[in-house]
């Protein structure tokens, strides 16, 4: 939320500034022009403040409001795209900026990028105009895919220098002065032949009536100060006093608190309660009722006595096919996919079975796969929703995606019936997220009991066992690649086959009347492919494994298998052909370098050329996702007993432009312990077609005690700039795996990689899996 | 009733007495700093300081806490509200990510100061188990350093 106002604060007046601040209807439709297509123009004021466009409020009292329509999910991204209005205002960089998520949801903010792949600074053409105004006008605003930077950083320079433009305009009119005689620094416009000031604070209430700019100026690079250069966070030092509202502090009066209990089988229902007249009986419970007849919601005073109902329902659950399925009939018909006769083609270049059948070739064929894991986002599943008496409703959510927010609302509130006449949507701080919150579960079933209790909020909290064994996972997936080797070791074929259950068709199905995805959806194959490696001939298959387990985003989707299976197979390739892992990755990308500067600034960094005493070992790894270039060297040490410690993680990242390069660093280190732990650590196990696995004794994660040192360098780059949310994660199981390879000879080719258990209450040990040799 | 002292104040609960004090604080004492993550006092989320040391509060029934002094993230600051060094330590290492799970490590690190003023790796290691999933770690690590450095000068 805001930085200046208290908690208390928000929750009488967040949402009233947030939607008053941003009523600006859609703008002008000027044809492919950059700033009309998404409805920037438009000011207006509104009491002390004024409106300069869409992301640009400029209050009385000199402060500025800065509307970022991204999720605040730990990314920094509300501090990256504020430096960016604030270096194109000449705004300092200081407390005056607030930055809200705005309540409106204006055309500007829509997500296009993430559907076209088009940068907004290279758009053209009608079909992109087209795309934008119909994504616009439907509110698409998602916060994914690495993809926030990319897909804002050029319309909020924009708007900043729009509303830079609209001020000076106003202190040209005001002083009577050229606009070509004014210059902007520190949020004032001066002229220095008469040394006259107006401070942005005392010009905006006109700016805010003034037309923007046509073709608003953009600073250039060689002046900026802001961008690129590291800044604080907006949004930490209320972090430091637990002042942030999260979904889970959403406090409303008279609201009514809800713990749920879902089927253990997913796809089962509720059957019967046995205990009911129990339940209700128990302090402060006032019902116990069914969402949509599945799962069992206990409604009551506070959540601590709704959970404690639902510690003590007593229900059975219907039966279904899934029943009986367990990790290993899953993982069987995982392997009896990769043999599958007519899979999904993602590619074929040259001719793969040639290369394949020579007589006297080399060959290296290897098979991996991985379990599935979950999120587990510090926050659990929560949101609190109301519909109020006069039929509207509102809807108080961390969300990675207003427009399943805006569709689980609508959902939720139909199975009782109900259908809303105006809905507000409020994204809170989320608790971390990676991909997690970008689905409308807990928000239907908010929504379902909100419209139960009409004039009451409700709040559904789940708990931290329904969010780890009831809810959405990152697929298990098994891998097949086989390659050619030629006379010089390098592979002349690479043929690689995936089968997992399709993130997309997942997705879709659950959140969609229609089924997009092709059998090989592009998120389940992406990380396999491999193409700045220098290899004649390739080829790609994956296979769509559908199970009762949801399957969902998760941060880095398909790279974080595919990766591993990929770059663990050509450390294969290497080990074959006896040359060393780094030297055979640079071969491998003599076509490409931007690639190879990464890799040769990574094995720098990590001293790769310097031995290693027994017991320990350095893997590398990369690759491209995001359109950033991610390299990766971990050091390991393995103990007699198998004993695993992640020591040091190298990592070289090209991510193009950077805006906040403590912020870059900060996203990369996250996702190395996210990525390291999931090698490490993390399988759930499915057994009777559910999840076994209920809370962090037994899903282990990293801690401080076993996380590893890490160290990160930024490229410079020409490219604009590129994904960092997820990199991070992508190459560190595969830099792990070649890493334990190179200490101890054994290629473990499953995750996870080792065996770990606690060792007294909040200690855990992980032991290399067996493997092979 | 049970009456004990939060961040410095009187305060005063008619509630199940065997009600964790998470929960008392979250919903009796409108104190939202503590979260819950996992209920079962494994993440640290929840940590408030009960006479000076550090616990998960989740697993703390409310009529153990009688008479004690109790001190949450947000008691952590000055009244003038001045932020504690470990606060002040926390923003200029820029830790927190979503800062969900920041409040049971600012408390954490505040307990492992005030009894070991210069912590090695080694003890930090030993001291603080909660969980983030965000991957704050490298830099809490630094954080608790620079706080032990600025309190020495």
């Amino acid at each position: 939320m805001t930085r200046i106002l208290s908690r208390r604060a928000f929750l009488l007046t967040g949402a009233a500034v947030g939607g008053t601040a941003l009523v600006a209807g859609i703008g002008g439709v000027g044809y492919l022009a950059t700033v009309d297509v998404d409805g920037l123009n438009g000011g207006a004021v509104d009491g002390d403040t004024a409106e300069l466009n869409a992301f640009v409020v400029v209050h009385a009292d000199g402060t500025v409001t800065i509307s970022v329509p991204r999720t605040e999910m730990g990314q920094g991204i509300h501090t990256g795209l504020a430096m960016v209005v604030a270096e194109e205002m000449d705004l300092p960089f200081d407390e005056r900026i607030r930055v809200v998520f705005p309540t409106a949801a204006h055309a500007a903010y829509s997500s296009w990028f993430n559907v076209l792949q088009v940068r907004p600074e290279e758009a053209s053409g009608p079909v992109v105009w087209l795309a934008r105004r119909v994504l616009g006008e439907i509110g698409f605003i998602a916060t994914g895919a690495s993809a926030s930077t990319m897909s804002l950083w050029h319309p909020m320079r924009v708007a900043g220098a729009a509303a830079r433009g609209m001020l000076v305009a106003a202190a040209a009119a005001r002083l009577d002065v050229p606009e070509s005689e004014l210059r902007t620094e520190a949020a004032a416009v001066h002229h220095d032949a008469t040394r006259r000031s107006l401070s942005y604070a005392e010009l905006a209430q006109e700016a805010a009536t003034l037309p923007p700019p046509d073709d608003p100026v953009l600073k250039p690079r060689e002046d900026w100060r802001i961008v690129g250069r590291a800044q604080p966070r907006v949004d930490i030092p209320a972090k430091v006093r637990g002042a942030p509202v999260f979904g889970m502090d959403v406090v409303l009066p008279r609201m009514l608190h809800a713990s749920i209990r879902h089927a253990p089988v997913f796809g089962a229902g509720l059957a019967i309660i046995h205990n009911e007249r129990e339940l209700r009986a128990m302090p402060g419970v006032r019902d116990v009722t069914v969402i949509n007849g599945l799962h069992v919601a206990i409604v009551a005073e506070s959540w601590w006595q709704a959970e404690e109902a639902a510690w003590r329902l007593d229900a059975e659950w219907t039966t279904t096919e899934a029943d009986n399925e367990s990790s290993a009939t899953l993982s069987l018909r995982m392997k009896a996919a990769l043999e599958s006769e007519s899979p999904y083609e993602n590619i074929d270049e040259g001719d793969v079975d040639a290369a394949l059948a020579a007589p006297d070739g080399r060959f290296v064929e290897a098979e991996y796969d991985v379990p599935h894991v979950t999120h587990a986002c510090m926050e659990t599943m929560n949101a609190t929703a109301i519909l109020r008496e006069d039929g509207s409703a509102e809807l108080w959510a961390p969300s990675q995606n207003r427009s399943t927010m805006s569709a689980g609302l609508h959902r939720g509130m139909d199975w009782a019936g109900v259908s809303p006449e105006e809905v507000t949507l409020n994204v809170t701080m989320n608790g971390g997220a990676f991909g997690r919150r970008s689905d409308a579960d807990v928000i239907a079933e908010a929504a379902f009991l909100a419209a139960r209790y009409p004039g009451r909020p409700v709040k559904v909290m789940w708990s931290r066992e329904e969010d780890i064994g009831r809810g959405l996972y990152r697929s298990q997936a098994a891998g097949r690649i086989r390659a050619a080797l030629g006379p010089d070791g390098l592979p002349l074929a690479y043929d690689a086959r995936v089968a997992t259950q399709s993130i997309l068709n997942s997705v879709a199905g659950r959140n969609f009347p229609f089924n997009p995805g092709p059998d090989g959806d592009a998120l389940s194959v992406e990380g396999l492919d491999k193409p700045y490696y220098a290899i004649p001939n390739r080829r790609m298959h994956s296979q769509n494994v559908p199970s009762h387990i949801p399957i969902h985003f998760w941060r880095s989707n398909g790279y974080s298998f595919n990766t591993f299976f990929a770059e663990s197979f050509i450390d294969e390739c290497a080990t074959e052909a006896g040359i060393d892992p780094l030297a055979y990755r640079r071969s491998l990308l003599r076509d490409s370098p931007r690639h190879l500067a990464v890799l040769d600034r990574v094995a720098e960094m990590a001293g790769w050329s310097t031995a290693l005493p027994p017991g320990r070992g350095r893997g590398i790894a990369i690759d491209e996702c995001y359109r950033s270039v991610v390299a990766q060297v971990a050091e390991v040490t393995v103990s007699d007993d198998g004993e695993i410690q992640v020591d040091r993680v190298f990592c070289a990242l090209d991510a193009g432009l950077i805006i906040n390069p403590d912020t870059v660093i900060a996203q990369v280190e996250g996702g190395i312990i996210y990525g390291v732990t999931t090698a490490l650590m993390s399988r759930l196990t499915i057994e009777d077609g559910a999840v076994v696995e209920s809370n962090f004794h037994d899903f282990p994660v990293q801690r401080l005690a076993n996380a590893p040192a890490i160290e990160v360098s930024l490229m410079d780059s020409n490219e604009g700039p590129c994904g960092v949310g997820e990199p991070g994660v992508v190459p560190v199981a595969a830099a792990v795996a070649n890493a334990i390879h190179a200490a101890t000879g054994r290629r473990l080719r499953s995750l996870p990689l080792a065996i770990t258990e606690m060792i007294g209450e909040r200690r855990t040990r992980s032991v290399l899996q067996q493997g092979d040799a | 009733m049970v009456a004990f002292t939060l961040n410095g104040r009187p305060a005063d609960v008619t509630a199940d007495p065997a009600k964790p004090l998470l929960w008392v604080l979250r919903e009796d004492l409108d104190t939202l700093g503590p979260k819950y993550g996992c209920g079962v006092a494994q993440c640290g989320a929840c940590r408030v300081l009960i006479n000076g040391v550090s616990t998960p509060s989740c697993i703390v029934p409310l009529q153990s806490i009688e008479g004690a002094d109790v001190v949450t993230v947000e008691g952590l600051e000055d009244e003038d509200g001045t932020l504690s060094i470990v606060q002040q330590a926390w923003i200029a290492e820029q830790v927190p990510q979503c800062g969900f799970c920041q409040p049971g490590f600012l408390i954490a690190a505040t307990e492992l100061l005030a009894r070991n003023p210069d912590p090695t790796d080694a003890e930090i290691d030993d001291a603080i188990s909660n969980i983030c999933r965000c991957g704050t770690y490298p830099r809490i690590r630094r954080a608790i350093h620079r706080a032990a450095e600025m309190a020495r000068a």
